[in-house]
């Protein structure tokens, strides 16, 4: 086993340890994490495996599929992290909302 | 019949007398919606006869319209203006964009510097940005309106309670299509004049921040 590859699998045993440990998941997302985190420690194990799967989809090199594949991966949590913030704003905005509303009453004979 | 102006402020401290003073006079029922500015807009606005609301920290315009959106709602308002903090509209304006909700004639009335008044002191990119962002508009909502981003607007009680502005920053305008669009409301476009300033061009927009609505909308429901 070269120095990378224990390095890689180290990492990947260690991201899987801290995404776990932390606050609760869905369970869909616990699957695709730990798919992809395997497989990863498998790429590591046998790089020719990459290799392989690249010919297989008409791409030259494994570590170019994996860097179209790390593109896609990240692109995918930008559109993921943006809503997520997204979602947050509009949150905040309730809560600032309601509260500078405090000041205003209801008028007293309110025709509806 | 009761009129509310919503003024949506943030860090206005230098106009917003200036602004008040000229509204006041007017007998509307004023709602001054401090955006969490930091230089004191907020305690200036207090000393007038108007309804001042806060929010605590810095949202974005169209959230500020939307809360004062919202204190209307609550005051059972029947007709509200959208009015600038800057100083760029007109007190003299607000009666001609009240007039076809009034007349029962439109839901929304959208007052507009390119109908058939010249505005002032208007630069060419920036005349450039809204012609094309009316286009953009139009593409997106299907509604062609001569001026893209006009903050006077009028909108009498059907409209306030069906249009709640999301998006909290400058989308709004094009939001506020959507919700015309979607829910059949009948609109009009009245012309008004923009007193464009060298504050109020300071304050205003630049050319980033059409680009910068354009990926709001993209967005949208994220």
């Amino acid at each position: 086993m070269t120095k990378f590859q224990v390095i890689g699998i180290l990492s990947m045993i260690f991201i899987l340890i801290s995404y776990f440990r932390s606050i609760r998941r869905p369970a869909i997302a616990k699957i695709i994490v730990s798919l992809i985190l395997i497989s990863g420690i498998v790429f590591f194990l046998y790089p020719d495996l990459t290799n392989q799967l690249a010919h297989y989809l008409g791409i030259g090199r494994g570590a170019d599929l994996i860097f179209y594949l790390s593109i896609l991966g990240f692109a995918y949590l930008f559109i993921l992290l943006y809503s997520k913030i997204r979602k947050l704003e509009s949150q905040l905005a309730s809560v600032i909302r309601k509260e500078s509303l405090e000041s205003i009453h209801k008028p007293e004979n309110n025709a509806g | 019949m009761k009129i509310c102006l919503i003024i949506p402020a943030f860090n206005e401290a230098h106009i917003i007398k200036k602004v008040l003073e000229e509204l006041i006079v007017l007998k509307y029922s004023i709602i001054l919606v401090d955006d969490g500015s930091t230089d004191g807009t907020y305690q200036i606005a207090s000393g007038y006869p108007i309804i001042p609301l806060r929010h605590r920290i810095n949202l974005g315009q169209g959230a500020a319209l939307e809360t004062g959106m919202e204190a209307a709602r609550i005051m059972n308002a029947d007709f509200v203006i959208h009015f600038d903090a800057d100083g760029q509209h007109d007190p003299a304006d607000i009666e001609l964009v009240l007039a076809p909700l009034q007349n029962a004639k439109a839901d929304v009335v959208f007052g507009s510097r390119f109908l058939t008044r010249e505005p002032t002191g208007i630069s060419w990119p920036r005349k450039m940005i809204l012609k094309t962002a009316r286009w953009v508009n139009y593409f997106i909502t299907g509604i062609l309106l001569t001026d893209a981003h006009n903050g006077l607007r009028a909108l009498n009680k059907k409209a306030l309670n069906t249009i709640h502005f999301q998006q909290p920053g400058m989308a709004h305008a094009s939001e506020i299509l959507y919700a015309v669009k979607n829910n059949s409301l009948r609109y009009a476009e009245i012309p008004v004049h923009i007193r464009y300033t060298p504050y109020s061009k300071k304050k205003g927009q630049g050319a980033l921040g059409a680009v910068n609505i354009l990926f709001h909308l993209l967005f949208k429901r994220n």
